[in-house]
């Protein structure tokens, strides 16, 4: 087969996406959506017809982009295991959500704005699956960047959609800023961007510089997969169209950071301390986004907390040493993340445009289909157990718990108890909007048949995506780490394993308990100080104004007025004053009188006299 | 062809002359400005062909690859000598394309156009001078000729503080020039001095041994000419005034063109000439560029009048240019006139947009714009993308020279270079703050109250000609950079050697 196919997976979607850019305003509606999702069904197709191409990695270049003095970065793919098994994901979801937003848009103006920033957007994450060079792979992740830009304000006339979309740019752009000084320092020690390359020639950096380098590298994944200390952007970005969160912030763009750490582990593994800071930072995030998620009001809200919760346990993941653990749940969290956002688009539509859940409930009656689809969503969600979520996220927690010091013990225990809060919040959304009366106002609207018949594939792939990596304990063969050739997990004792099996067990059930008392016939909730933090991701946003935002336009406006305009100009414009008033001083001397104008001929022909008298005589 | 042949036939002073012969002509016919705009679009064009013609056809080499040599004024040495290597190929090449967008983006001009358009010309042959003379006095000229249109069509055509923007360029840039002039003359004289022959010529003053008093004394006469104009923080301030007052083509030259004779000063004349001075001023221009790349950044974030924000980040990117010359390496320096090519491009192309809003609007104030997209959207999805290439976006102009500038620095000066990221960080949150007052939000107070068939008004057929080359640039110098670059490598390395570090 001929390798450069593969570059078809990347040129499709862009063609899709400048098409529309520049001709779909004139295609009729239909058309622009057909192009769109021909275009990446197409990009499926040719993944699917490249597997074989993945098992021994294939490398293809089609024309060198910057070229100078030692730097040589080429628009090349790497296509491998790990590129091949996200690229499969991500053409897959990304058909899925395509099909799905040709009905969820179907009365929106913008339709090939919006199908050129979607497809666009695709393009650009194929780059960063596919890049040989961290150079083009940082094209592609801030193409994602401005097409998620573009997409979070797609509805533009408000302004603070507008102002989440430049919220999620900016904050995501501070994250690359780490990322972007990883890149020059790899270059300046190795000499080279190619990724193989580095990973390969880890091993001869200084041991020392290893940690800032992981660090800095972790800085640029935090900003992408919204992780502490830089998440504050994801719930913001839900003002987005639901197709947009569903394929943006669940499925494959917040994950482009776990990715990066997968990409790189070779590098990344080396250092210790950044290993550990890695699993720290993800179960931090896991358990501050799953506490802010017990208390959201809108159903996205709860959803995006929920994602940042789940990247947070792909970090531990990584953080613990196991890709393949990393891998499967986000594999598995992107299946059964895209179901429930797009799960939720359809609610909104049945609930007439409302998205908050406590203006929801009953929905269940409205249509059935939806809620057992919504359901298998939250049991993986919830990680009950048999489910694609448990076996991933255990899988996660096993890993954690095998590599036992004390450090990892703690995000152990962090991750088990997270595990706990997760199937709370999610058993409260499915009660809330389901169970219970309608207690909203709003008359539903008509459900296109796409935003159901959308759905059942992925269900499918959610609940049976642990299967893929299926331990042996279970009698699988951990096919996905296999074929991502890492190191099979850790064989414990038959007693440890089915104890860690019944505590995960027995926190689901301690989940779901309260949920199912507290809002199994919900009514009102009453307001507390503690929820409205919550509410509020801890006030992070407050903080960050007061300490980042507020310094920033007051040294802003300090620089241009007391900078610029003050001392700058004051320099300036005192100089030509003064010089002005000499010249006003010399003026004077023009005084129009022959008398005057001779006694300084005088003056001056005897100062000229005297010197060279002096000369002479000295 | 062969390239030899090229030189029996005088192309330099072809592509110098002819816009002074337009500027006659346009005087000429001053009773018919139709015949005007035409003939100076004509000259534009012609001038721009020929310049591309002479990009595809001349080989890639070191040295110089035309040359004109002509005595001038024999009693005192100075020549008419021209010449032309990759680097001011390039240059030229800009000059004339933006020449023809600062022509018909000015294409409706109503008061006294007939001068409008000679000055515009006048100002192109400046530029090309400035960017072929290899003869310091010729240098000279040129570069005080590029003054003195700019100063008119600023002080005449220019918006409300007009005559106070004129003066203060004029003033700041020839208080710099003064300097040099000073500077040039003493290096003339210590070299015929110390050789008996006296010549203004770029290589026989090039070979002039200096005490190191003296040698930091004039470099730092001739380094103040061209750091006001190009302009490094704290010699800036002329600038946004300028460009604010200035009509469109003013703004697309200065942004465009006139920041880049600075740099080539400094590359052609300023480090050749006092290669030790030069390496010992290297880390204050880094700690300068630094500075100047946060402060314009910082300051550019709270203007509400969008030619001011575009001003200072024009100070902004030129802090990278100059980072990357002072990292004195092959790699920066390819990535700083790769930027300085892709900020003409992207810059001048902002310019011209901000002139088509302004036509529409008649303001050019964030606080009452907004919404554009709702009424324009192909004016609009130009003017984000011409916005984001600003912003430095991976695959479009201005990144591939910033990331080259940043890797070659890095190796140089780690620190100012990690910081010089930052300032990547702060021009997205600017330029996004600009394309939020432009493009979204609700539809602008302005566009309520104005007449409203002027918002409805979406580019005409010279405006989309007018765009469409340069998007096509933009996306062009972001992905495949190689023809660009490909000139430019030889001519960096044979400076990078002439400039004396070991």
């Amino acid at each position: 087969m001929d390798s450069r196919l593969l570059f078809l997976l990347i040129l499709l979607p862009l063609t899709g996406g400048v098409f529309n850019a520049c001709f779909g305003c004139r295609l009729p509606r239909a058309l622009v959506a057909l192009l769109a999702i021909g275009a990446i069904v197409g990009s499926f197709g040719v993944t699917l017809l490249c597997w074989p191409l993945a098992a021994e990695g294939t490398q293809v270049t089609l024309f060198t982009w910057l070229a100078s003095a030692g730097l040589k970065a080429d628009i090349g793919l790497f296509f491998d295991p790990l590129a091949a098994t996200m690229t499969l994901m991500v053409t897959g979801v990304a058909s899925l959500i395509h099909i799905y937003a040709a009905g969820y848009m179907e009365h929106e103006e913008d339709q090939a704005r919006f199908f050129a920033l979607l497809n666009l957007f695709v393009c650009a994450m194929l780059c960063i699956i596919l890049a040989d060079n961290l150079l083009l792979l940082f094209l592609g992740w801030e193409g994602v960047g401005v097409c998620s830009y573009g997409l979070i304000g797609f509805w533009y006339a408000k302004s603070e959609n507008a102002l989440a979309g430049r919220k999620a740019f900016i904050v995501t752009r501070i994250g690359d800023l780490f990322f972007t000084i990883a890149l020059l320092w790899l270059f300046s020690l190795l000499g080279t961007v190619n990724i193989a390359e580095i990973n390969q020639r880890a091993t001869e950096l200084d041991p020392v510089l290893l940690t800032p380098l992981v660090l800095l590298l972790l800085g640029g994944a935090c900003g992408k997969s919204a992780q502490f200390p830089l998440m504050t952007w994801l719930p913001d970005a839900m003002a987005g169209p639901t197709p947009v969160s569903a394929l943006i912030h669940a499925a494959t763009m917040v994950t482009a950071g776990v990715y990066l750490l997968c990409r790189l582990f070779p590098l990344v593994s080396l250092s210790a301390t950044g290993m550990a800071v890695i699993a720290a930072v993800g179960a931090l995030t896991a358990l501050y986004a799953a506490s802010c998620a017990v208390a959201q009001r809108e159903i996205k809200r709860v959803l995006a907390y929920s994602t940042m919760s789940q990247i947070g346990y792909m970090f531990l993941a990584v953080g613990v040493g196991s890709v393949a653990a990393a891998i499967d749940h986000l594999l598995v969290h992107a299946f059964f993340k895209a179901l429930l956002f797009m799960g939720a688009g359809a609610l909104i539509h049945l609930a007439g445009g409302e998205n908050d859940i406590y203006k929801m409930g009953g929905l269940k009656q409205k249509s059935p289909l939806l809620f057992w689809l919504f359901l298998i969503g939250i049991l993986c969600l919830a990680g009950a157990p048999l489910s694609g979520g448990f076996f991933s996220m255990a899988a996660i927690v096993f890993a954690a718990f095998t590599r036992g010091d004390g450090f990892l013990a703690c995000l152990w225990g962090i991750g088990v108890f997270t595990a706990g809060l997760t199937s709370f919040y999610s058993f409260r959304l499915l009660y809330l909007v389901f169970f219970g009366s309608y207690r909203g106002k709003k008359t539903a609207h008509r459900l296109s048949p796409l935003l159901i018949w959308t759905l059942p594939p992925l269900a499918l792939f959610g609940l049976f995506g642990g299967l893929f990596n299926l331990p042996h304990f279970y009698g699988g063969h951990e096919l996905l780490g296999a074929w991502l050739g890492s190191t099979p997990a850790k064989e414990l004792p038959l007693v440890t394993e089915l104890g860690l099996l019944v505590l995960m067990s027995l926190f689901f059930v301690a989940g779901w308990l309260p949920a199912h008392l507290l809002y199994r016939n919900f009514e009102v909730e009453a307001e507390s100080s503690w929820r409205r933090f919550l509410l509020q991701g801890w006030r992070f946003d407050a903080l960050y104004e007061w300490l980042v935002l507020r310094p920033y336009r007051f040294t802003a406006r300090f620089c241009f007025i007391a900078g610029d305009k003050g001392l700058i100009d004051g320099v300036v414009e005192g100089l030509g004053r003064t010089l002005l008033h000499w010249g006003g001083y010399m003026r004077q001397l023009a005084t129009g009188q022959l008398s005057f104008y001779l006694q300084g001929f005088a003056w001056g022909l005897l100062l000229m006299v005297g010197w060279l008298l002096l000369k002479a005589v000295v | 062809m062969n390239p030899v042949a090229l030189t029996d036939f005088p192309f330099l002073s072809l592509v110098l002359w002819l816009p002074l012969a337009g500027t006659l002509l346009c005087l000429l016919l001053r009773h018919s400005p139709g015949a005007c705009r035409w003939l100076s679009l004509l000259t534009t064009l012609a001038v721009l062909l020929l310049c591309v013609w002479l990009f595809i056809e001349l080989p890639h080499a070191a040295g110089w690859l035309l040359q004109e040599d002509q005595p001038w004024i024999p009693s005192f040495g100075i020549r008419y000598s021209l010449s032309l290597d990759g680097i001011s190929l390039l240059l030229v090449t800009l000059t004339a394309l933006l020449q023809v967008g600062a022509v018909l983006i000015s294409w409706k001009q109503r008061q006294h156009p007939a001068l409008f358009y000679a000055l515009v010309l006048v100002m192109e042959t400046g530029i090309i001078g400035v960017f072929l003379a290899t003869d310091l006095i010729l240098f000279y000229l040129f570069w005080e000729l590029m003054l003195i249109p700019m100063l008119f069509l600023i002080g005449i055509w220019g918006h409300g503080n007009r005559v106070y923007a004129a003066l203060k360029f004029f003033f700041f840039t020839l208080a710099g020039s003064l300097f040099m002039l000073l500077a040039l003359i003493s290096l003339y004289l210590i070299h015929g001095e110390q050789t008996g022959v006296y010549s203004f010529a770029l290589e026989a003053l090039k070979n002039t041994s200096l005490t190191p008093t003296t040698e930091m004394l004039l470099y730092l006469g001739f380094m103040l000419a061209f750091v006001v104009k190009v302009p490094l923080f704290p010699f800036h301030t002329w600038l946004p005034d300028a460009h604010t007052e200035a009509p469109a083509a003013g703004s697309v030259d200065l942004a465009g063109l006139l920041l880049k004779t600075g740099i080539y000063g400094m590359i052609r004349f300023a480090f050749p000439f006092f290669p030790h001075a030069a390496q010992q001023s290297l880390p204050f221009l880094a700690i300068l560029a630094l500075i100047g790349i946060f402060y314009a950044a910082w300051i550019a974030y709270v203007q509400t009048d969008i030619k001011r924000v575009i001003a200072y980040s024009s100070v902004s990117h030129m802090g990278f240019v100059i980072l990357g010359l002072s990292a004195w390496n092959q790699l920066a320096w390819e990535g700083s006139l790769l930027l300085m090519i892709g900020h003409g491009v992207t810059t001048g192309a902002l310019f011209i947009m901000i002139a088509m809003l302004q036509d529409r609007t008649g303001s050019r104030d964030l606080r009452v714009l907004g919404g554009m997209w709702k009424s324009l959207p192909f004016f609009s999805a130009f003017f984000l993308l011409f916005s984001l290439a600003s912003l430095g976006l991976p695959g479009l102009a201005n990144f591939a020279g910033e990331i080259l500038v940043l890797l070659g620095s890095f190796t140089r000066f780690p620190l100012l270079a990690a910081f010089a990221v930052a300032g990547v960080v702060f021009s997205a949150a600017y330029m996004l703050r600009l394309v939020q007052g432009v493009l979204w939000g609700p539809l602008g107070q302005l566009c309520k109250i104005g007449d409203k068939d002027c918002l409805h008004a979406d580019l005409d057929r010279r405006e989309w000609l007018l765009l469409i080359p340069l998007a096509l640039l933009v996306v062009w110098l972001g992905l495949y950079p190689a023809p660009v670059l490909a000139p430019l490598s030889g001519p960096i390395s044979l400076l990078l050697k002439g400039g004396g570090l070991p």
